[in-house]
């Protein structure tokens, strides 16, 4: 016992000297598998793939594509882009399909927006609920380019007085799972930075992220960006699918923490919260005394981040963090804050965002079965040692 | 506190007489054709929610035969009383073509 707490001084004092990507891959075990075209992420399931981007990576605006977070449901398809499709059905007067070269000559929109797991932040919720235990790296911010919903429609000769679209991937049940389908409320489909994008920070979409096609709905959980999309069905209704209900749907009226669902009461959910999170310093790190660089992101769905706030004190005092300039509906900002503590001691560090229609981040997140829209002002605590 | 802990699982693994290396087979052979075993592993959860976990996946298909042998081997080893592990980091594989 004192043999292993020797050697894990030993290596987390090494590590410390590292510089922090060069840590998360000095950590990356052998033993655990590479993810192609992935640095090392935290591993939740390797098949399919959930990835997890650990929190030495947030110091980009732009997450590279390398680095952006992975969710799948069902294991992901083989794509063979020369056979591609799109085809649009439904309430259409005639059925078309378009190549991808077709949605290449729609003219190209790029739209700087956050992807976040609606399940980013579950394994903060107290009674625990089931799924994956994501901390705080669900969620990316990339560059996407591609047409938009509405020139794709209008191309395809569709009146868009239906109330929903509804799109499907080339992904397919396995054995006898549900098809991963959503519907998009047809007002956010013909949003003009709603898109089909094809590229992800200029380079073709990796298809471990949704390419060659991915649907873009910015503001929205990362549930409606629908990977791999070659359907598109206008519909006079929602799908009923297990991926439009029970699932992804949020309690209208806030239960007991630990209470179950009640199904009739439960909604789609549409737009993300705001919400920061800090990224740096981890949780429980020690650091020598002098000045601590505090940074994290923040962003608020729909809206813009107006203001970070940081407390080293446990949330008597505030102050102002620095924010990246980009101030952008749809898109985070990343905010950063330099603190000198003036004694040894344990520091408990908090972040609370402040969005443009006025919302403040809350000191608890509702508590909701699925554990969805954690967006709790985040805390961190680290202990500050003497200098030697 | 940590004898009691061992003592109580090693009662309740025997009371329910749990046979970990044919559950071990079993969930290889009845959960890995959709996702990998980590995706079970990573989770602590009571054995209520354990037995709604694998009738949602037989629903879905998986091919469970023996549904009892099963839920007393993930709620005595993946049981909620137990702390959610970290998860690892994976590999480098930025370098390797997709």
């Amino acid at each position: 016992m004192m043999y292993l707490s020797n050697r894990r001084q030993v290596l987390t004092s090494a590590l410390a000297a590292l510089g922090a990507a060069a840590r998360a891959k000095a950590q990356a075990s052998s033993a655990e598998p590479a993810i192609a075209g992935k640095s090392p992420m935290i591993l939740h399931n390797d098949f399919p793939e959930d990835l997890e981007m650990p929190s030495e990576y947030f110091d980009q605006w732009l997450t590279p594509n390398d680095k952006f977070f992975v969710r799948q449901h069902i294991p992901r398809p083989d794509v063979d882009l020369a056979a591609f499709k799109l085809t649009i059905d439904g309430m259409v007067a005639k059925t078309s399909e378009l190549k991808l070269d077709d949605l290449r000559k729609l003219p190209q929109h790029k739209v700087v927006a956050t992807l976040e797991c609606t399940g980013n932040g579950r394994g903060f919720f107290r009674p625990r609920v089931p799924g994956i235990q994501w901390g705080r790296g669900g969620i990316g911010n990339a560059e996407w380019t591609g047409p938009r919903i509405s020139d794709i429609l209008k191309l395809a000769g569709v009146k868009t007085d239906a109330p929903y679209l509804t799109a499907n991937g080339l992904d397919v049940p396995a054995i006898k799972t549900p098809d991963f389908i959503r519907s998009l409320p047809m007002k956010k489909a013909l949003h003009p930075a709603t898109l089909l994008a094809l590229e992800m920070n200029g380079q073709p979409i990796p298809s471990i992220n949704g390419g060659p096609t991915r649907l873009i709905v910015p503001g929205w959980d990362g549930t409606s960006w629908v990977k791999w999309v070659n359907q598109m069905t206008v519909a006079g209704e929602a799908n009923t699918g297990f991926f439009m209900n029970p699932a992804y749907r949020y309690p209208k009226y806030a239960r007991p923490p630990g209470s179950p669902p009640v199904p009739a009461e439960l909604e789609v959910i549409e737009g993300m919260r705001v919400k920061s999170a800090i990224t740096r310093p981890s949780d429980d790190d020690k650091v020598t005394l002098g000045p601590v660089t505090i940074s994290g992101y923040a962003w608020a769905g729909e809206e813009k981040i107006m203001r970070v706030e940081i407390s080293t004190d446990g949330g008597s005092r505030w102050k102002d963090a620095e924010l990246t300039p980009q101030n952008l509906n749809f898109a985070w900002r990343l905010f950063k804050m330099s603190w000198t503590p003036s004694k040894p001691g344990y520091y408990t560090i908090l972040s609370r965002a402040t969005d443009s229609a006025g919302n403040v981040q809350p000191i608890v997140a509702p508590w909701n079965p699925s554990g969805y829209l954690y967006n709790a002002i985040d805390r961190v605590g680290i202990t500050v040692e003497k200098s030697a | 506190m940590k004898t009691v802990l061992l003592l109580s699982f090693a009662l309740s693994a025997w009371a329910q007489d749990v046979d970990v290396a044919a559950a071990k087979k079993a969930e290889q052979r009845e959960c890995t054709q959709c996702h990998s075993l980590r995706l079970i592993h990573s989770q602590r959860l009571s054995k209520a929610a354990w037995g709604k976990e694998l009738d949602k996946m037989a629903g879905w298909g998986a091919p469970i035969k023996d549904r009892e042998l099963l839920l007393n081997y993930l709620s005595a080893e993946y049981s909620d009383a137990k702390p959610v592990p970290n998860d690892p980091l994976s590999s480098d594989g930025s370098s390797k073509s997709r």
